[in-house]
């Protein structure tokens, strides 16, 4: 390879197209300017291609140079995060690819590209993005196998594309024993850098009214879930999350003056046991189905059934969780009711008549949430994803003037009426329901699925769950929240839900998108879920018993060691004649032979062998006569036909001596 | 064409008996259209060979008795100016024919031996500057006696590579030579010999010779034979490419002389010792000629796959 040869224009146009592509997936997280920069690099490259009679000259380059990096740092001072970083390595990527003359500078613009292309999992592992990193991987690899022709090359041959894919191909053993033997480092390793104040959506740990209008509209996947038998209806699949206990009357949050005392409660019904892959989410609490019973170790479970866990910030979790679908928690401790009771200031005149309405034509307190809810039915409450907006006391305005909402005003609004009444309530937000995906038999939980219902304490049952927006808009519950939003965004419009029939295009777009996700969620499940405890119990299984990290480490270089030793016997092996099937087949019948005493020399030929055969076992005659006849057809003769390979093999299969 | 030829080998055997496979070889020799050295004693039979392959084959024979007085001219012939006609005419030497034996090859002047071996090479006599085509087919078979006998001009290796076989007679075992004993005198059974081919016949059967498949295979199995020549510490040199063409050739005919229907590494083999034996040497050169135990341990040194 000679440095000082000039690179082949058409090399250096794939190159530059390669360059882009290899940074386009961090357009997304980029800055606009910088994401134009950079094009604008590219294209100068592409412009000196093209014209090939104007190279700038040193001077040029300094000053762009020195534009980037003004660039780079007005728009990220300091460099602090991960997209600076990323911003400065795509904008030297491109700068480099300007003074790209000979082939060393081609191979460090190659490399550069690879480092590149490493950094995207900084920010996503997803299936997808490893496959376009792979296709990218191997296209590097055959513009890397182009520039070391030495003969010039002519632009872009097929043919190194293939023996790049090759290679890549080839590297795979040794890219799955670095999968599975390299240490894992218990928590992401990636966390240092990740800037988390990037949101990423979820259920936030208070309500007001507009919040979980905001998450129905996002199909982002909360959480997926694996039952060991079968799932439970749609009518019991709530999802746990925060309690709100605390309200000013606008408001609902949390409350940390709960009692600490062993959280227990009665049940007959089985236990479900099932696991919960959750997405990334900047929360600190896990789902689990009403009400749970075991659960994994880094997780606590707080008086009102919220479950808390350690360290699941930002970062996939998966989770084993049992729950049991009836329950009865037993009596109500005083700090428990004073919470349950707490009402706020603005609790208006026409809130407490509707309140003591009730109360009068019932006695006991089921009869009068029953009550309520038949309240809520007849009355004209309509289910809306955009309510009307509500002012400084939304529970009344919802109550009264515009009663159209969607789970959380009726919600709260219920909560806040049976707390009037004197019955201890509270809010539970989670997610409710969830499609069952037949292709990997698992439960999609979306962020469309967020609910918010009320859990009231009765004597006969202790808490009780009680979901007033079932009562309006009991589809909700039954049904997957699964609705053409654009059609129902004109304000206060009672949303239609579909009742699944709609079209056999939709139906194909539906399953292939769950098809796409169960992929996805295996993926997760088996390539990013593949933890330190997999790991160990992997090494377990194999026999290895307890590897720390160290001998992890040493254990992947000396399995590499030996499979590279391996490859390049197998390489060597490959190199040497192939015996053709006719010789084998052959050597089978001498070996044959030699087992009865009659060793072929090395230097033997057939005729002389077989002449020496019959004249030791005269009874072998016949066949040896026949086998030596066809080997010498087939191997010296010019009558070779697949007829012919046949009948030798047979022949020498049923050769006995 | 095997009966044919099996013919012409079961009446020289009649001549000269016990030698079945020297004969064969011979016969190949003739059918691969290479010329044949004789390498024994006096009185084992090597003139008697030859005479005998020319009578049967119905070929024109020559002789010259090489000693080492013998001039180019008298192989070749002489131009000697014709008075009436007031002009040289060039009167043919004995090397136009069909068949030449050339006695006792190494007992004339390097110079003799040269003039001869150009017209085994050429075919044809270059002389007064004028090129004559000898005839076709044109044999030479030269016999010689070992090369440790007193007077005697050995052929240099180069001279040597141009015979496509050399051939050691032998005695004969007892029992042959008890019939030759007893047997009627063998220049009285040559005078009534009568030819079992036709000159036709004799081109023919080298046409088919030189088609006899050869099959990859053994193509490889002879290149591991010469790779093996010039790799191993045993051989002072390895053969050259024209061995290689020789023993092709000479297996070729070996194989048409023995009914085969392709080339098979046994023909190789067959003939491997009479084609390479002179021109191997032995590395630590004892001046004694090795050539047949060198072939001997060629031949058992490389593997047949």
């Amino acid at each position: 390879m000679n440095s000082t040869t000039q690179l082949s224009r058409p090399l250096l146009y794939s190159l530059t197209l390669i360059t882009a592509l290899v940074v386009a997936p961090h357009f997304q997280r980029l800055n606009a300017v910088i994401i134009l920069a950079f094009l604008a690099v590219l294209g100068l490259r592409w412009g000196t291609l093209y014209f090939s009679g104007w190279k700038p000259g040193k001077l040029v380059l300094f000053t762009i140079t020195l534009m980037a990096a003004i660039l780079i740092f007005t728009t990220y001072p300091l460099l602090m995060g991960l997209e600076a970083k990323v911003a400065l390595l795509s904008l030297m990527l491109g700068l480099k690819l300007m003074e790209c003359r000979s082939q060393r500078d081609l191979i460090v613009v190659l490399f550069l590209g690879y480092f590149t292309l490493i950094t995207h999992f900084l920010f996503d592992q997803e299936m997808l993005l490893v496959g376009y990193v792979f296709i990218m991987v191997i296209t590097l690899t055959a513009l890397l196998v182009e520039a070391s022709r030495t003969s010039p090359s002519e632009g872009w041959h097929f043919k190194s594309l293939r023996y790049s894919g090759a290679m890549i191909v080839q590297a795979i053993p040794i890219m799955l024993l670095l999968f599975f033997l390299f240490p894992r480092i218990s928590g992401p390793l990636w966390n240092l850098g990740v800037d988390n104040s990037t949101g990423r959506t979820g259920l936030s740990d208070s309500i007001t009214p507009g919040d979980i209008s905001n998450l129905i509209r996002s199909r982002a996947v909360a959480f997926r879930v694996d039952f060991d038998e079968t799932a439970p209806p749609p009518q019991q699949r709530y999802w746990r999350g925060p309690v709100l206990w605390n309200t000013d009357g606008y408001r609902w949050t949390r409350t940390r003056y709960l009692q600490t005392e062993p959280v227990s409660y009665r049940s007959d019904a089985p236990p479900i046991s099932y696991q919960v892959t959750l997405e990334p989410s900047p929360n600190d609490w896990l789902y689990a189905l009403d009400l749970p019973e075991t659960l994994p170790s880094e997780a606590t479970l707080l008086p009102d059934f919220q479950i808390k866990a350690k360290n699941i910030r930002n970062r996939r979790h998966r989770y084993a969780v049992t729950s049991r679908l009836s329950y009865h928690t037993g009596s109500l401790n005083e700090r428990e009711r004073g919470l349950g009771l707490q009402l706020p200031d603005n609790i208006t005149p026409r809130m407490r008549d509707l309140v003591r309405q009730w109360r009068s034509q019932n006695t006991s307190d089921l009869a009068l949430v029953n009550q309520s809810l038949r309240y809520f039915r007849s009355e004209p409450y309509y289910y809306t994803l955009t309510p009307p907006l509500l002012g400084n006391n939304p529970v009344d305005q919802f109550l009264f003037d515009s009663r159209r909402g969607f789970c959380e005003h009726y919600a709260t609004s219920f909560t806040s009426l049976m707390r009037i009444a004197g019955i201890p309530a509270r809010v539970v937000t989670g997610y409710q329901g969830g499609e069952l995906n037949p292709l990997g038999n698992y439960l999609i939980v979306r962020q469309s699925d967020a609910h918010a219902w009320s859990e009231v304490w009765l004597e006969e049952s202790g808490w009780t769950r009680v979901d007033p927006t079932a009562a309006v808009a009991p589809e909700r519950i039954e049904q997957t929240f699964d609705f053409d939003l654009e059609e129902n965004s004109i304000l206060g419009i009672p949303v239609i839900f579909s009742t699944g029939n709609s079209g056999l295009l939709k139906d194909l777009t539906h399953q292939f998108r769950l098809g796409i996700d169960a992929a996805n969620a295996s993926w997760h499940r088996w390539v990013l879920g593949y933890s330190k405890e997999q790991q160990q119990k992997l090494m377990q299984q194999l026999g290895l018993g307890n590897l720390n990290a160290m001998k992890l480490a040493i254990a992947m270089i000396l399995a590499i060691a030996v499979m590279i030793l391996l490859l390049l016997y197998l390489l060597r092996l490959r190199s040497e004649v192939k015996p053709d099937p006719v010789l084998k087949d052959y050597l089978t019948f001498c070996r044959r032979l030699s087992g009865k005493g009659i060793q072929r020399f090395p230097h033997e030929g057939p005729d002389d062998y077989s002449h020496r055969i019959i004249r030791k076992r005269p009874d072998l005659r016949q066949s040896v006569n026949a086998i030596t006849q066809h080997y010498i057809r087939l191997r010296y003769g010019q009558s070779d036909s697949p007829q012919l390979r046949r009948t030798f093999h047979r022949l020498v299969r049923q050769f006995r001596a | 064409m095997k009966e044919l030829l099996d013919q012409v080998i079961k009446e020289a055997g009649r001549i000269i008996v016990g030698k079945e496979q020297t004969l064969r070889l011979a016969l190949t020799c003739l059918l691969a259209n290479g010329h044949l050295l004789i390498e024994d004693l006096p009185g084992v039979g090597k003139t008697t060979l030859a005479h005998t392959l020319a009578k049967l084959l119905g070929l024109q024979y020559q002789r010259i008795q090489f000693t080492s007085d013998l001039l180019p001219a008298d192989i070749i012939g002489v131009s000697v100016y014709h008075r009436g006609e007031e002009s040289f005419q060039f009167h043919k030497g004995p090397v136009f024919t069909q068949l030449l034996l050339a006695d006792e090859i190494n007992r004339a002047t390097p110079k003799a031996q040269s003039a001869l071996l150009e017209a085994m090479e050429e075919r044809q006599v270059t002389a007064d500057g004028k090129t004559r085509s000898l005839p076709q087919p044109f044999f030479v078979i030269a016999t010689q006696n070992p090369a440790h006998q007193i007077g005697t001009f050995p052929l240099p290796e180069s001279q040597l590579d141009r015979f496509l076989m050399r051939l050691h007679i032998g005695y004969p075992d007892e029992q042959a030579e008890r019939i030759l004993l007893s047997g009627e005198d063998p220049r009285h059974l040559l005078k009534q010999m009568q030819p079992c081919l036709t000159i036709q016949q004799l081109q023919n059967l080298q046409q088919q010779a030189s088609k006899l498949h050869i099959a990859d295979a053994l193509l490889d199995y002879i290149q591991d034979l010469l790779k093996f020549s010039r790799q191993s510490p045993r051989f002072n040199h390895g053969l050259s490419p024209r061995a290689g063409l020789a023993l092709i050739n000479s297996a070729r005919a070996w194989a048409l002389q023995a009914g085969h229907k392709q080339v098979l590494p046994e023909d190789v083999q067959a003939v491997l010792a009479a084609t390479v034996g002179h021109r191997l040497h032995s590395s630590g050169d004892t001046g004694i000629d090795e050539g047949p135990v060198l072939a001997q341990h060629l031949l058992q040194s490389v593997p047949l796959p």
